[in-house]
This record gives C-alpha cells, sequence and structure tokens, in this order.
C-alpha cells in the first residue's frame, strides 16, 4: 500500500526535533547556572564552591516559577492562536483557581499545613488538581460562551473591552467571597523537604512543581501534535474558513481552546497556593501580567514560545533575586520585552499560529 | 438515504431562485440551477459574476436571503458549512485555501476530518497519491512551501479525502502551467468517472466545455445562458464572451 510509507520520515523528524529541544533546554540550564555562579562570586563576593551548590539550588527555583508562567502563559497564547483575542480574564481564571484549590484543601479538607504521609499527600494532590482543573477550563469556557461569542464577528475591540470587565467581574467576585487581603492557603507540600547539596538546599516543592508543569506541558504537546481535535484546532488557527469546510465546527474547537488554557490556568492556580502560601483578589493581575508578557516574549499565539517566554521570565526574576534585587526584577522583565520586541517584533519564536507545538 | 435523488425525484444538488449578500451588497440575483447525479456541470462567467458566491452559498460558507438550495431533497440552504461536510459536499474553494503550516499529510488527514467513524485512511490517501504522485514526494512537507501547482492538487486531493458525493471546484486550473492544466482537467474526469458529481468553476471555458456535460453562463449574478456542453460551446454569444474568439 503507497500510505504506509507515509508515516516514516515524519516519525523521524519528529524525533530529532525533541532532541534538539531537549539539547537546547538542558544547555540553556546550564548557561544559566553558570551565569548566576559568577554573578554569585563577582556580585555577592561567595567564594567559588560555596557559589555553586546556590546557583544550582537558585536554577531550580527558577524553573519552578517559570513553569508557573509558562502553564498560565499558554492560555494566552491558544486562546490568541486561534481567535486572535487578548483574553484579558486569564490571569484572574488562574487566580480564581488558587482560590478553588484553597477552599478545597483548607475548606473540605481541613488541611494547614505539611502533609508527610506521602501517599495521603500525593492523594490530595490529585484530587486537588482533578477538582480545579475541570472547573477553572469550565469557567473559561463559560467566559467564552456569554461574554466573547457574541462580539466574535464585531470589531476587534469589543471582545478585548469585555474581557477586562471579565477580568474585574472575577476579582470583585473574589473579593466579595473572601474579603480583601492574603487568605492563607494550606502549604500541604512539606516546605522543609530539602535536598542537602553542598550546604545549599533544594527544594522537593520546586522540583514537583517543575515536573508537574512538564507533563501537563507533554500532554498538551502531544495533544496539540498528534491527535485528530488538535491537528483542527491547529488547522482553525490557520485558516477558520477553509477549517469549517473540512467539518470543523468552530464553536466546538473556540470552546475546546478556551477548556485547554483554562484547566492549565487552574493546575497553575494550585500550585501557586502550595509554593506562596497565599491568595489574594489581585493575585491575576500580577502574575497573569507576567505571564502575558511570558506569552508575547515568546511570541503569541505560539505554544512552543509560552513556554520559552515563562522560563525566560522565571529566569530572569529568579536572577535578580538571588542576587538580592529582588525589586529591580519587574524592571528587568519588562526591560527584556521591550528589548525583544524592538528587534523582534513578534517575539522570539515568532507568531506562528497553529504550529506544531 | 437515497443515493441518487430526494424523494421527489429531482436532481441531487437543486440551487432555486436563490439570493445572496454580503451585507449590501447582492451578489446573486436569484439564481437556480440543478446538478443530477454523475454529472460534471460548469459554470462559466466574466469576474465577478457569482460563480465562486455560487459555490459557497451551497457549502454552506454563505448563507442565501431568499431562496433554497436543496441536496438531495433535504433543504440545506441554513445549515452551517461544517455540517455539510458529512452530509458529502465537498469544496475546494477559490485560492485553494491550503492549511499553511499543515503538513500535506495532516492537510490530506483534515479532509478526512468529518468521516470520524473511519480510522485508517490508507485507501483514501492511496486514491489521492495516485491521481497525484508529485503529493506522496512530499507527504512531510508544509502545505504553505509548496508550489501553486502542488498546491491545487493538495486543494483536490483534500477535498477528496471527506468521499464527497458532489464536489464543488473553484478554478483548480488558476495559475498552472499548460500541461498541468491538461491533468488537472484529466483528473476531474476520472474523479467523476470514479462516481463524483462535480460542480465546476472555470474562468478556462473551453476546457472546462469540453469535461462538462452541461453548463450555466453567469453574468451579474443571474443565469443568462444554459445548456449542454457542446450547445455552449457552439453558441455565438459564449465563443465572442468567454471563449476569447471573434
Ligand atoms: N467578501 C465580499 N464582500 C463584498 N463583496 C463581495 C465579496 N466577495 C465577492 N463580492 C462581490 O460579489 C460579486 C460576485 O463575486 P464572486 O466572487 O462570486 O465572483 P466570481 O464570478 O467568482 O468572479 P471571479 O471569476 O473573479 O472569481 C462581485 O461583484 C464581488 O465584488
Ligand atoms: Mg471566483
Amino acid at each position: 500500500m503507497i500510505a504506509s510509507s507515509v508515516t516514516t520520515p515524519r516519525t523521524r523528524s519528529g524525533l530529532n526535533r525533541s532532541a534538539r529541544i531537549i539539547g537546547f533546554a538542558v544547555g540553556a540550564i546550564v548557561v544559566y547556572v553558570v551565569l548566576l555562579w559568577l554573578a554569585l562570586q563577582v556580585v555577592d563576593g561567595f567564594a567559588p564552591e560555596r557559589a555553586l551548590p546556590v546557583a544550582i539550588q537558585q536554577t531550580i527555583n527558577a524553573l519552578s516559577i517559570g513553569a508557573i508562567y509558562a502553564l498560565i502563559a499558554l492560555g494566552y497564547t491558544m486562546v490568541y492562536g486561534i481567535i486572535e483575542l487578548i483574553n484579558f480574564a486569564h490571569g484572574d481564571v488562574f487566580m480564581i483557581g488558587a482560590f478553588l484549590a484553597v477552599v478545597l484543601t483548607g475548606g473540605i479538607f481541613g488541611q494547614t499545613g505539611g502533609v508527610k504521609d506521602v501517599p495521603f499527600l500525593a492523594l490530595l494532590l490529585l484530587v486537588a488538581l482533578l477538582f480545579v482543573m475541570p472547573l477553572t477550563g469550565g469557567l473559561n469556557v463559560f467566559i467564552e460562551r456569554v461574554f466573547y461569542r457574541p462580539f466574535r464577528h464585531a470589531s476587534r475591540l469589543a471582545p478585548l473591552i469585555t474581557a477586562v470587565g471579565v477580568s474585574f467581574i472575577l476579582q470583585n467576585l473574589a473579593l466579595l467571597v473572601a474579603g480583601s487581603g492574603d487568605r492563607a492557603a494550606p502549604q500541604i507540600f512539606p516546605l522543609d523537604w530539602q535536598i542537602p547539596f553542598g550546604g545549599a538546599e533544594i527544594s522537593v516543592l520546586s522540583i514537583f512543581i517543575f515536573a508537574l508543569a512538564l507533563v501537563l506541558m507533554l500532554l498538551l504537546q502531544t495533544f496539540v501534535n498528534r491527535t485528530r481535535l488538535g491537528r483542527a484546532m491547529r488547522a482553525t488557527a490557520q485558516d477558520q474558513q477553509a477549517a469549517s469546510l473540512m467539518g470543523v465546527d468552530l464553536n466546538q474547537t473556540i470552546a475546546l481552546t478556551f477548556l485547554l488554557g483554562g484547566a492549565l490556568a487552574g493546575a497553575a492556580g494550585v500550585v501557586w497556593g502550595l509554593r506562596f502560601g497565599f491568595v489574594r483578589q489581585d493575585l491575576g493581575f500580577n502574575a497573569g501580567l507576567k505571564a502575558f508578557t511570558s506569552a508575547v516574549l515568546g511570541g503569541i499565539g505560539n505554544i512552543s514560545g509560552a513556554v520559552l517566554g515563562g522560563f525566560i521570565i522565571g529566569f530572569i526574576e529568579n536572577f535578580a533575586s538571588s542576587l538580592g534585587f529582588s525589586r529591580w526584577s519587574e524592571f528587568l522583565v519588562f526591560m527584556v520585552l521591550t528589548l525583544v520586541l524592538i528587534f523582534r517584533p513578534t517575539g522570539i519564536l515568532g507568531q506562528q499560529l497553529g504550529d506544531r507545538a | 438515504m437515497s443515493a441518487t435523488n430526494g424523494a421527489s425525484g429531482e436532481a441531487m444538488l437543486v440551487i432555486d431562485g436563490v439570493h445572496t449578500y454580503y451585507g449590501q451588497i447582492h451578489a446573486l440575483r436569484g439564481i437556480s440551477l440543478t446538478v443530477a447525479q454523475g454529472e460534471i456541470v460548469t459554470l462559466i462567467g466574466a469576474n465577478g459574476a457569482g460563480k465562486t458566491t455560487t459555490l459557497k452559498t451551497v457549502s454552506g460558507m454563505l448563507h442565501p436571503r431568499a431562496g433554497r438550495v436543496r441536496f438531495e431533497g433535504d433543504d440545506i440552504s441554513k445549515l452551517p458549512a461544517h455540517k455539510l461536510v458529512e452530509r458529502g459536499i465537498g469544496h475546494a474553494p477559490e485560492g485553494r485555501r491550503i492549511f499553511p503550516r499543515l503538513t500535506v499529510l495532516e492537510n490530506l488527514q483534515m479532509g478526512a476530518f468529518s468521516r470520524r467513524d473511519v480510522k485508517d485512511l490508507g485507501p483514501d490517501l492511496d486514491r489521492v497519491f495516485t491521481l497525484f504522485p508529485r503529493l506522496l514526494e512530499r507527504t512531510a512537507q508544509l502545505g504553505g512551501t509548496l508550489s501553486g501547482g502542488e498546491q491545487q492538487m493538495l486543494a483536490i486531493g483534500r477535498a477528496l479525502m471527506s468521499q464527497p458525493r458532489v464536489l464543488l471546484l473553484d478554478e483548480p486550473s488558476l495559475g498552472l502551467s499548460p500541461i498541468l492544466v491538461q491533468q488537472v482537467f484529466e483528473t476531474i474526469k476520472d474523479i467523476n468517472r470514479q462516481g463524483t458529481t462535480v460542480l465546476l468553476v472555470e474562468q478556462n471555458a473551453l476546457q472546462a466545455l469540453s469535461i462538462a456535460h452541461r453548463g450555466y453562463v453567469l453574468q451579474t449574478g443571474e443565469v443568462v445562458l444554459t445548456g449542454s456542453a457542446e450547445s455552449l460551446r457552439q453558441n455565438e454569444t459564449v465563443r465572442k464572451a468567454y471563449l476569447g474568439e471573434d
């Protein structure tokens, strides 16, 4: 049969591509460790052998915060990719996710701190993700259905303004239910689980967050690249009318995109509480802005770009805070964004809407 | 569902007094035409006559403001495009509309999107690759990097992947070299011989009339002339206006 010969070359090029990406990621991490190692010596006067473990410890923290930004950024970028809307309410969906996790682990399960019983902790985390992700995904689908779909054929500006309005609604909803100020989030993942490492300590929580995000991103990538619906999503992002001529239901595909983005933001919300120990109604504004910046930095509409951008922002923030310049981290983030956009207006990887992830 | 005719015994595709608008622009002014099972019917006419609009109105990309489109006996005027593919209407639209950053293979798989129950697309892919061997050498190439002619082959192949009962082709020979034009028309004849009804829009009126059974001449949104392909080829007006003779 002719067609049976068709799949082989694609699989091979796919493998090459994964190898290149892993190579790039490992290289980038090593470069960052070395940079931070040098900077710690130059700026903070660390001895070389003392600076290395600290640099490695901080790099792992950077990967975990970058992973959170990347998870949120994916929702901005996928929605932009498919309907060219900046979903300003996306950060607030993440915030709702963080609140829902608190409601579940603190309110329903009555947890207040670290759970040292590993199977029970694993169960709690799994239940939290399975509870929050469908809810934030569903919330995002609801937002699209009610607030954005009616404006789909209107001017570009109308849904954008609606999105800002939805953002306010969600924030005020949280304010109404939870009140203003910080609410404690139960840090059920024990913070004192640290791996001693040459005088520094590596946070197991950071490793967990990074690993979880990685798994979710690989699942997303597999879905987008390898499944019938994922292919339809990419096709829709490239040419909506042509996709509908193939039998793709645009409404369903757009809803699916919001579902996936909302679910990933929900997962980010769950781990946010674990790492930072508080939730607040304006959480979505701050983290959302960083995640949005990540998406723009990587090339909005581009799935790989959102992940790359998230980690870059994580690294920049971590670099500043490791050296004791936390207050400058925002400034640095936006300076890098400005520079990148001056020289590459479409972001690092470009606005390749509907590309393979 | 009966494969040939609707309950009333009418033709497979019936366009009945259709008026289609783009906002205020009245593009189709009461067009009526029929396509019977197994036919190749061609629409010819000058630029802006409404040929593309007619095909879009059939495939559900546009909806008529008045009049009806019936397919196999059912009124489909109000159905969205994605439902019509499932019913058996394949449309290779004007301008090819290949997914530029899907591979050739993925474009073809998208063509079969509506056939969710089918697990093995092998036989369908084989058919397309037999018609267009060029595509087989390029399965892993991105659609947007194909040459114009290759994109045209892909557009036709992609439309075939849905196993349409009627295939709407909008200027399939546009931008092709003379040899390829010949080949595309041969292919359309093959596709038709294999059982697919074809509604063909062409600038290349002479070629279109040479493979079609019947034709309609459109002018500013109306049918001004119709008949067998042979009679249209002999027609004085058609020869002057569309076949470039004087
Ligand atoms: N998107 C649109 N918005 C407004 N008017 C349109 C649009 N598309 C087509 N028209 C108008 O509708 C009329 C019919 O256009 P149509 O594309 O059907 O012509 P056509 O016969 O396919 O011409 P061609 O041979 O140039 O492809 C034209 O007057 C055209 O200007
Ligand atoms: Mg046209």
